[in-house]
């Protein structure tokens, strides 16, 4: 086992050292660890370069001489291997490993911690001042969290299986484009193949693990990607008039618009609130029972005051 | 920290990085290398002495890379090729943007050099993975960090808490007990002084947190008197398991789902019972239907006694 460990580490320093192309026969003969039938040798190769391409490390393929095509040879750049954020001062190092640590004990935590590793290795002591007063954390137990990211970096098709506002099980196939969280959850957006257009998929509904399906690299990501309109478009905007009682309905406070006129009685405020999805504000409205009053538009009064009376009938 | 042994890519990857670290950390202790990279003591060794075995083609002490750790102290010669820095992979990208997201905006706004500063890591980031990340925290960093220090240093915090069951924003005096996770939301467990009794509190609830002084002993918790509800979900059961925190799974049927549920707050439950009027039904106990019939009086009569527009 530590033979295949050690054969990718010299293996990456004899590509690294080299400032020309090294042929694979001189690999072989040259790199510790190739051993057995040329077969054998080979196959060793073409997983070590797949395990190292894995790990971030281009393996660059070159002739030596462009009129003789006929043995290619292989390196690695430095440039292509180093840290790529280039030259980073003491607060740039303070905020990327601060942003990293926001990922202590959350699902992408073997990542935050080589992450970490490699910025300390830059040797640049942290702005110790500043660490003090933040201390970000992200809330992500859902391993497929780390599923979709990693589908999203290497372009990989994901299916799996949704469960709908029924509870039934609904096999989904998607181009995973970008990951968001919103309002304490975390979603996946992408372009769903069957239904032919892009959808969001919040990761708690979702039944199951993510499976990658074929290869790598089948889908481009678009480069004009907006994730927060996929949030908003899900339905048009329509604007309610409630009255509040005095000091409550607060999240619907901050989130409307005091009426200048008022019909209100004494002791309520008017509002205008604004809302998209119908069924999700109506049960926002009765959560508050009778301190928030719908006065318009009449149908969606009449719709509250249908559920207060089926109420009264099934439990009165 | 309990860890599952690492595959042989994963342990490459590792020297790669125990390299450029060591070179800039010469004579650093075993202990503190070991903690660094998160391994225990015999895995680094067992790290160290395979990296030992790597150099250059060749493999005379010449090429070799030259470790001295038998004093305890660690420190590196001849690895100048793999001296630099590796590059982030892009899943380290991701989470380096999603985490520089969270600390923009919990940021003081006066402090512009770091919002600066986190613009410019963050477009060259973008240019490099695209913008397939982002992230709206729901809980202000700032608060998280002052209650860490209270609960270290035994401190109370006064906190303006704006709570969903009262429809209230209040403001308490509290000490601080411990922080975890409910369903997903970050909560601080804490004896409240000012309600006397012991009180959880969600983290996005919070709309101020300053400390304190110090804490003065907190009574012995008693029992926690829990609600329970027998509930028949009708329709969008989705939706009516998430707002009853009840946990779901793909169903056959579709035929009412019978499931229990419960909580410390009659409250949240009596106003989840008001939101789900439509698709769920309370079965028992028949005090909660006596409860909720009362509260559908008392908004029809509202309703009844007030003249709308058309």
């Amino acid at each position: 086992m530590s033979r295949k460990t050690e054969r990718l580490v010299n293996l990456t320093i004899a590509l690294l050292a080299t400032k020309r192309y090294i042929t694979k026969s001189e690999i072989f003969r040259t790199v510790d660890g190739y051993e057995g039938t040329d077969d054998s040798k080979e196959r060793m190769f073409e997983r070590d370069k797949d395990d190292l391409r894995n790990l971030g490390i281009e393996i660059e393929v070159g002739t030596f001489d462009p009129l003789f095509e006929d043995e290619s040879g292989y390196r690695i750049k430095p440039e292509n291997y180093q840290f790529q954020l280039g030259e980073v001062n003491a607060q740039e190092i303070t905020l990327l490993s601060l942003a990293a640590e926001a990922w202590r004990g959350a699902s992408m935590g073997p990542s935050a911690l080589s992450a970490l590793n490699k910025l300390h290795a830059i040797g640049i002591e942290s702005d110790t001042e500043l660490l003090l007063d933040l201390a970000p954390a992200i809330i992500a137990q859902d391993a497929n969290l780390t599923i979709a990211i990693s589908a999203i970096t290497s372009k990989t098709v994901l299916s799996f299986v949704y469960l709908n506002e029924d509870l039934q099980p609904q096999n989904r196939v998607l181009e995973p484009y970008a990951v968001t969280s919103r309002y304490g959850h975390w979603y996946v957006f992408g372009n769903d193949l069957d239904r032919k257009a892009t959808r969001l998929f919040r990761l708690d509904r979702i039944s199951g693990e993510f499976k990658l399906q074929g290869r790598s690299g089948t889908y481009e990501i678009p480069s004009d990607l907006d994730v927060n309109n996929a949030f908003a478009k899900s339905a048009e905007l329509s604007t309610a008039i409630l009255f509040l009682r005095d000091g409550r309905g607060l999240n619907l406070r901050s989130r409307g618009l005091q009426s200048a006129s008022t019909s209100a009685p004494v002791g309520w405020q008017e509002f205008a609130v604004q809302y998209r999805d119908r069924e999700r504000f109506v049960e926002e409205i009765l959560w508050y029972g009778n301190d928030v009053i719908v006065s318009g538009p009449a149908d969606l009064r009449v719709e509250i005051l249908s559920h207060l009376k089926a109420g009264v009938a099934t439990y009165g | 920290m309990a860890k599952t042994q690492s595959t042989p890519v994963e342990k490459a990857a590792r020297l790669l990085d125990l390299v450029p670290f060591i070179s800039t950390h010469q004579g650093i202790a075993l202990s503190e290398l070991a903690e660094e990279f998160n391994l225990s003591e015999s895995e680094l060794l067992s790290d160290l002495n395979t990296l030992w075995m790597c150099g250059l083609p060749g493999y005379t002490p010449l090429e070799l890379i030259d470790l001295e750790f038998e004093s305890g102290y660690v420190s590196i010669r001849n690895a100048e090729v793999l001296q630099i820095v590796r590059l982030l992979t892009k899943q380290e990208l991701v989470i380096i943007l999603l985490g520089l997201d969270i600390l923009r905006s919990s940021l003081d706004s006066e402090r512009t050099d770091l919002q600066d500063a986190i613009s410019g890591l963050t477009i060259k980031i973008k240019e490099i993975i695209g913008n397939i990340a982002t992230a709206s925290p729901i809980v202000d960093s700032t608060h998280r960090a002052i209650i860490t220090q209270a609960i270290g240093s035994r401190m109370d915090l006064i906190i303006k808490y704006h709570s969903a069951i009262r429809d209230t924003v209040t403001e308490r005096v509290i000490t601080p007990l411990e922080l975890s996770l409910d369903h997903g939301f970050e909560i601080l467990n804490a004896y409240c002084q000012s309600a006397e009794g012991f009180r959880t509190f969600r983290l996005d609830n919070m709309r101020s947190v300053e400390l304190a002084g110090s804490s003065v002993s907190v009574p012995e918790q008693g029992e926690i008197t829990d609600y329970q509800w027998q509930l028949l979900i009708k329709s969008r059961f989705r939706t009516s398991s998430e707002r009853f925190r009840s946990i779901y799974k793909a169903r056959e049927s579709t035929e009412g789902e019978q499931v229990s549920v419960n909580s410390f707050s009659q409250d949240w439950l009596l106003r989840n019972a008001m939101s789900t009027l439509a698709s769920v039904e309370v079965q028992t106990p028949l005090s909660a239907r006596t409860l909720i019939a009362q509260k559908c009086q008392q908004s029809l009569e509202l309703y009844e006694s007030w003249s709308f527009p058309k």
